[in-house]
C-alpha cells in the first residue's frame, strides 16, 4: 500500500505540472459542457474531442479525456435539474426529484449537493484504484494468451448484464459488434476479412465514427425528426445548501459511494444501474418514501454520488485488466492505443509514470468540478437557452471535424452516418447500443487470445480448461450467461402469466 | 411492433448468411488453428439463431405495444432528411470544395432547414463553424483540414 501511495505521490507532481493541470481544466470544462447538451453523451462527446487531443503528448490528451469522461458525468446532472432533461442516461433518475426541487426555487442546493457528493464518491472511487491497482495488475501480469482470452469472454459476458427489456436484441447488438471488428485485416495471418476490396476498410471500422454515430448522429436524427425545441425557464436560486439539507445528504452520499464505487468494478453493468439503485435505496432506508419524486434532496444526492464513484471506479477494470465497462471507457481505450498505450496490467509495468499521473489527475478533475462547476452553473444556464436547432447544427458541425481529422478521411464520416442510422434504428426498436461498442473493442482482443492460445496447444482446445485461472474465468463468464438467461426467461413467463 | 421485429430479424438473418457463406470463402481452419474465417462463421451462426429466436418471439408472444412516437409526421421525416443530406454532402463534397466552403454550406443549409434564424446569425454561425473551426484545427492545433480549388 505504501508503494501504491509513493507512486501515486510522483503521478502528482507529474499531474500538477502547468501545462497538465490546464488540461485538466479544460477536460472538466468541456466535458461539463458535453453533459449539459442534450443529445451529446459522454461516449460522443469524448470521441468529438479526441482530434484535439492528437496533437498533445499522451499524457496530457488522456488527462483531458479522463476529465471529460467525469466532467460529462456531472453536466448531465445539471439539466436533469434545471429542464428535467438527462444530458446523459446516469442522470435519467435526478430528474424525478431533482427538478421538483428546481420547481420549488431550490435548484440551487439540488446542483451544489450534486456537486458535493460527486466529489465525495469521485474521490473515495479513485482512491480505491490506487488501493487496488497495484495487486490486481499483479495478478493479471500471470495471465497468458488463455487467461486473457477467458477474461475477455468474462467480459462479454457481462454485457449481458447491459440488456434492457429484452436478453435476446442485447445479444444480437453484442454480435453485431464482434462481427465489425471482424472487418479488416484478420490479427493473427493478416488476410483482408469483409473488405471488399476497399482500402478504407482494411483497418476495419475506427471506433471514433462508430461511436459518434451511434450515438451522437442517431440522437440527432431522432432529436430532428422529434421536432425538439429546448424551451427553459426555470428559476436558479441560491446556490448554498441549508445545513439542513447536508444533513440530511450525508447517509445518502455514503452509500451513493459505496454502492456506485462496487458496482463500478463490475464491467457491463453501465451507469444506469447504480444510479437507479442507489435512489431504490434511498427510497427504502427512508422514513417518508411516499415523498420521494416530489423534491426529495436525499433523491439527487444518493444517485447522483453514485453515479461518479461508478465512472472512476470504472476506470480500474480499464487501467489493471484493459476491460472497458462503458461505451465511454470504450472510447478512453481507443485513445490510450491511439496514443500508443495499451490499458492493462502491462500498462502500470511499462508506463507506470503516465498510468499514475492519469490516476493522480482523478483526485486533481474532481477537485476542479466541485470549485469550478457552482459559479458555472449560470453560464450553463445561457447554453441551455440556445434553440435546439443551432446546437443541434453545432454538433453536427463538430461531429464532422472530429472524425474528418482523424484520418483525414471524408470515408469516416460516412461511416458515421451509416452507424447514425443504426443507433436511430437500434433507438426506435428499443435495441442498447452499449454492447454494440463493448463488444467491437473486446472483439478482436479476444480473437487474438484464442487463436494465439491454440497456437500453443497445437489446436487443443482444452489449454482453455486446464490452466486454473482460465478455467476460473470461464465458469464465471458461464454463471453469468446462465443467470441472466435465467433471469430473461424468468421474465418472459411473468409477463406471459398477466396476460 | 410484431411486424418491425420480424423485419429486422428477417433482415439479420440474411446478414448472417451472408456473412457464414463469406466466412466459408476464407480459411476456417489451418494447421495452427483457427483460420480467419472462423470466428465469422460461428459468430454469423449465432447472429442467425437470434434473429429466428427474434422472428419467433415477434411472432407467438405478446407483441410490445408500439410507442406514440415511432412514427414521424411529414415535416420531422424531412427534418431528418436534411440532417442525412447534409452529411452525405459533407461525405461527397469536403475533399473537392474544401473544407472551408462544404461546412459553410452546410451550416447554412441546416440552419435554414431545422429552424430558421435571423439572416445575421446564420452567417456568423456558419463562418465560425467553418473558417473559425479551419483557423483553430489547422493553423492552432497542427491537424489539418482539406482545402479546395479556389483555396479555401
Amino acid at each position: 500500500m505504501v508503494e501504491s501511495f509513493q507512486l501515486l505521490m510522483g503521478g502528482f507532481v507529474t499531474a500538477l505540472q502547468p501545462v497538465n493541470l490546464l488540461f485538466a481544466l479544460m477536460g472538466c470544462v468541456l466535458g461539463t459542457l458535453i453533459g449539459v447538451l442534450p443529445g451529446v453523451g459522454p461516449a460522443a462527446g469524448t470521441a468529438i474531442l479526441i482530434p484535439i487531443t492528437v496533437v498533445l503528448d499522451p499524457t496530457a490528451a488522456i488527462i483531458m479525456l479522463a476529465a471529460i469522461y467525469y466532467g460529462a458525468m456531472y453536466g448531465g446532472t445539471i439539466t436533469s435539474v434545471l429542464i428535467n432533461t438527462p444530458g446523459e442516461a446516469a442522470s435519467v433518475i435526478t430528474c424525478l426529484d431533482g427538478y421538483q426541487m428546481a420547481k420549488q426555487g431550490r435548484a440551487g442546493p439540488a446542483l451544489a449537493i450534486a456537486a458535493i457528493g460527486s466529489f465525495i464518491g469521485g474521490t473515495v472511487a479513485t482512491l480505491g484504484l490506487v488501493l487496488i491497482a497495484l495487486p490486481l495488475t499483479r495478478f493479471a501480469l500471470r495471465f497468458g494468451p488463455p487467461e486473457f482470452f477467458a477474461l475477455m469472454v468474462v467480459g462479454l459476458s457481462l454485457v449481458t448484464g447491459l440488456a434492457g427489456k429484452s436478453l435476446v436484441r442485447a445479444l444480437i447488438s453484442a454480435i453485431l459488434g464482434l462481427l465489425i471488428a471482424q472487418i479488416g485485416i484478420d490479427p493473427v495471418m493478416g488476410a483482408p476479412r469483409f473488405t471488399f476490396g476497399k482500402m478504407e476498410l482494411l483497418d476495419g471500422f475506427g471506433i471514433v465514427p462508430v461511436v459518434m454515430g451511434l450515438f451522437g448522429i442517431g440522437e440527432i436524427l431522432l432529436n430532428a425528426e422529434a421536432r425538439t425545441q429546448q424551451v427553459f425557464d426555470t428559476r436558479v436560486s441560491s446556490l448554498i445548501p441549508t445545513t439542513q439539507d447536508l444533513k440530511t445528504s450525508a447517509g445518502p452520499i455514503a452509500r451513493g459511494t459505496a454502492l456506485g464505487f462496487f458496482l463500478g468494478l463490475i464491467p457491463g453493468i453501465g451507469a444506469i444501474v447504480p444510479t437507479f439503485l442507489a435512489y431504490s435505496v434511498e427510497k427504502r432506508v427512508s422514513k417518508t418514501p411516499e415523498k420521494f419524486g416530489t423534491g426529495m434532496i436525499e433523491g439527487v444526492a444518493g444517485p447522483e454520488t453514485a453515479n461518479n464513484a461508478y465512472a472512476n471506479a470504472a476506470l480500474i477494470p480499464l487501467f489493471t485488466l484493459g476491460i472497458p465497462s462503458s461505451p465511454t471507457t470504450a472510447i478512453l481505450m481507443g485513445a490510450f492505443m491511439m496514443n500508443g498505450l495499451i490499458p492493462g496490467p502491462a500498462l502500470f509495468k511499462e508506463h507506470g509514470e503516465f498510468a499514475w499521473a492519469v490516476i493522480a489527475s482523478l483526485y486533481i478533475g474532481n477537485l476542479i468540478l466541485v470549485i469550478l462547476n457552482l459559479p458555472f452553473i449560470p453560464l450553463w444556464v445561457q447554453v441551455l437557452k440556445i434553440p435546439y436547432s443551432i446546437l443541434m447544427t453545432l454538433v453536427l458541425g463538430f461531429s464532422v471535424v472530429g472524425v474528418y481529422s482523424l484520418n483525414s478521411s471524408a470515408f469516416d464520416i460516412g461511416v458515421m452516418l451509416v452507424f447514425g442510422f443504426v443507433g436511430y434504428l437500434f433507438k426506435k426498436l428499443d435495441i442498447p447500443t452499449a454492447p454494440l461498442v463493448l463488444t467491437m473493442v473486446l472483439g478482436p482482443l479476444m480473437e487474438r487470445g484464442l487463436r494465439q492460445s491454440l497456437e500453443m496447444s497445437r489446436g487443443d482446445f482444452s489449454i482453455l480448461f486446464t490452466r486454473p485461472i482460465s478455467a476460473a474465468l470461464l465458469a464465471i463468464a458461464v454463471i453469468v450467461i446462465l443467470t441472466s438467461t435465467l433471469r430473461a426467461i424468468s421474465a418472459v413467463r411473468g409477463a406471459d402469466s398477466q396476460v | 411492433m410484431r411486424r418491425p421485429y420480424q423485419i429486422v430479424g428477417g433482415c439479420l438473418l440474411l446478414l448472417a448468411t451472408f456473412v457464414a457463406v463469406e466466412a466459408l470463402a476464407l480459411k476456417y481452419y489451418t494447421k495452427l488453428g483457427p483460420g480467419p474465417g472462423f470466428f465469422s462463421f460461428w459468430l454469423a451462426l449465432l447472429l442467425g439463431g437470434l434473429a429466428l429466436t427474434m422472428i419467433i418471439q415477434a411472432s407467438v408472444g405478446t407483441p410490445e405495444p408500439r410507442p406514440a412516437d415511432f412514427f414521424a409526421d411529414r415535416i420531422g421525416y424531412l427534418r431528418m432528411g436534411a440532417v442525412v443530406l447534409a452529411l452525405v454532402g459533407t461525405t461527397a463534397l469536403l475533399d473537392v470544395l474544401g473544407f472551408r466552403l462544404t461546412m459553410f454550406a452546410v451550416y447554412v443549409f441546416l440552419l435554414c432547414a431545422l429552424g430558421r434564424q435571423r439572416l445575421l446569425l446564420t452567417l456568423g454561425i456558419a463562418l465560425a463553424g467553418s473558417v473559425g473551426v479551419y483557423h483553430v484545427f489547422d493553423r492552432w492545433l497542427r491537424v489539418p483540414l482539406p482545402t479546395g480549388p479556389f483555396g479555401f
